[in-house]
């Protein structure tokens, strides 16, 4: 099936004007499926980190979200030891509206602000809540370790 | 324009969402949902303005505006002002057929009849009657190529359209070996490539490093001396091994995965993953279904572990809870046995000093002599009456 026009337009701007601190580049076979890398924003604990992500984009994109997943390790009350992650935008409050773009800045974002109350990774939610300055601590070794280049 | 032209319109159909447009249009002209310009514009409650398909999609899936999250229906969506739909419909687009070589570029409201009646690029049916194939609208008054014409060489049928391709194939025809300059009919000349024995080729052995080649017709005298091929069946051998531990090494680095809560470096993580990126998409497609049902099951299995420990940790925890309820239990009791011995203590005592007080009294009225035993038990009388009431002083104490 042919590419929607859309993907490909928001692949070009994507390129053309990349956002700050994100790179997003589709595969050469495959034009739905995405490399996509985000740098851990600053004053967080992912500072200094360069996490790889996989986004690909469903049959029905846009009417149905991308799909992403974390290749990096993350220490993240919202994101799994298998890179899921938890966030409402990604599920059930996707709109058509939004875009790879939009959604990767809203991960960005999810990275500068942790959500322990709405927990993917029930133990670093737990922890986060109870002990916040060391699991801070994890999460900037974490960083150190899988995430700095 | 001809009549016979005009009665054959192209059945070409354009999708106006792919379309060109001759200068990048106003964002506030595109949709928000397939990012072209406003195709049939609608308007929404919370007047947002989208293209009718693409709402109507959006609101199958869920019943909310993509901009703004309020809740939405069918029955809120009319027609955008006519003026939306105008300024769209005039932008200017390029012609669909531009690849193919036309040039016309016109309103977009126009791209469809232009298609259907004027392109000169548009497929449409072949002039000649009965034929059914489908030509260029500039090539459709000349004379028909699907008819079948006679091949000049070998005589066989072929149509007008498949002489060129028929020419690499026919029989009768004849090509020169690029190696050999031998001449071949050309369904041989394939079969006589694999043989040339001019052509220039690789020693068999060239994948395990062997550099050396020569004449089809004189490799066979290196092949007899060469160390590689020479070698060849135990290099094999090694490459084959090397497979099948590698393929093991995989299966057993999964299942360890599978058994092992922390998970492999992501180095290797992301290597396996590109490596399987580097499959085709198909392929991609089945192992990240695959992946996907293991990493579901792993999860699973994980949460599990994670219940099965928090409801361990709840058991401590309640265990605990009831140790100490039971050892405060315990010390109340002991304070009140404490209190209840106390006052025993003390009751004795009084019984001790009743008693005493008593055989004293008794033992000072047998001395006084009868005449004061009256007297004498009145006193007894007070002191009892006494003693009683110290009793209660100190009962009260």
């Amino acid at each position: 099936m042919a590419l929607p026009k859309r993907i490909i337009k928001e692949t070009e701007r994507l390129v053309a004007e990349p956002v700050p601190g994100i790179q997003a580049i589709p595969h050469d076979d495959n034009l739905r499926y995405f490399d996509v890398s985000i740098h851990g924003p600053a004053q967080s604990p992912y500072e200094g980190g360069v996490f790889k992500l996989e986004l690909f984009l469903p049959e029905d994109y846009p009417m149905t979200p991308p799909k992403i997943r974390f290749l990096t390790k993350i220490y993240h009350p919202n994101i799994d030891r298998l890179g899921r992650i938890c966030l409402d935008v990604l599920k059930a409050n996707w709109s058509p509206a939004l875009q790879i773009r939009t959604i990767l800045l809203s991960i960005q974002a999810l990275l500068g602000a942790p959500n322990p109350d709405d927990p993917l990774a029930n133990d670093v939610a737990q922890r986060w809540k109870e002990d916040e300055p060391g699991a801070i601590a994890t999460a900037r070794e974490w960083t150190q370790t899988h995430a700095t280049p | 324009m001809s009549p016979s032209r005009s009665s054959r319109n192209s059945l070409q159909s354009v999708d106006l969402r792919a379309l060109d447009y001759l200068t990048s249009p106003s964002a506030n002209l595109l949709c928000p949902i397939c990012h072209a310009p406003l195709i049939t514009p609608v308007q929404t409650r919370c007047l947002h303005t989208f293209c009718s398909a693409c709402i109507s999609l959006s609101l199958e899936r869920s019943s909310t505006c993509p901009v703004d999250r309020k809740p939405l229906n069918h029955d809120d969506v009319t027609p955008a002002p006519i003026m939306i739909a105008n300024l769209v419909n005039d932008l200017v687009v390029l012609c669909p057929n531009r690849e193919k070589g036309c040039t016309t570029s016109c309103a977009r409201w126009l791209v469809e009849s232009h298609i259907r009646e004027d392109c000169e690029y548009a497929t449409v049916k072949c002039a000649k009657e009965g034929c059914d194939g489908m030509v260029e609208r500039r090539e459709a008054e000349g004379e028909c190529v699907h008819e079948e014409v006679e091949c000049a060489f070998c005589e066989g049928a072929v149509r007008k359209l498949d002489v060129e391709l028929h020419y690499k194939e026919c029989p009768k025809l004849s090509s020169d070996c690029r190696h050999c300059s031998k001449s071949f009919p050309n369904p041989e000349l394939a079969a006589h490539k694999l043989i040339c024995p001019d052509e220039i080729i690789d020693c068999a052995a060239s994948h395990f490093g062997c550099s050396f080649s020569s004449r089809r017709s004189e490799l066979d005298e290196h092949l007899s001396h060469c160390h590689f091929v020479a070698l060849t069946p135990i290099l094999q051998l090694h490459t084959e091994r090397i497979e099948t531990l590698e393929l093991e090494n995989k299966a057993i680095r999964q299942k360890l995965d599978l058994l092992v809560p922390p998970r492999p470096l992501p180095t290797q993580l992301s290597g396996a993953t590109s490596s399987a990126a580097n499959d085709s998409s198909s392929g991609r497609d089945m192992t990240s279904e695959m992946q996907d049902y293991t990493y579901h099951l792993y999860s699973e299995y994980e949460q599990l572990r994670s219940d099965v420990e928090r409801l361990n940790a709840q058991i401590r925890e309640l265990d605990v809870k009831q140790d100490m309820a039971r050892f405060n239990e315990g010390l109340r009791y002991n304070d009140e046995m404490t209190g209840v011995r106390a006052a025993i203590n003390g009751l004795r005592m009084q019984l001790h000093w009743l008693v005493a007080s008593r055989r004293e009294a008794g033992t000072g009225g047998a001395g006084a002599g009868g005449a004061r035993s009256v007297a004498g038990s009145s006193a007894s009388g007070d002191g009892r009456r006494m003693s009683v009431d110290s009793v209660r002083q100190v009962v009260k104490l």
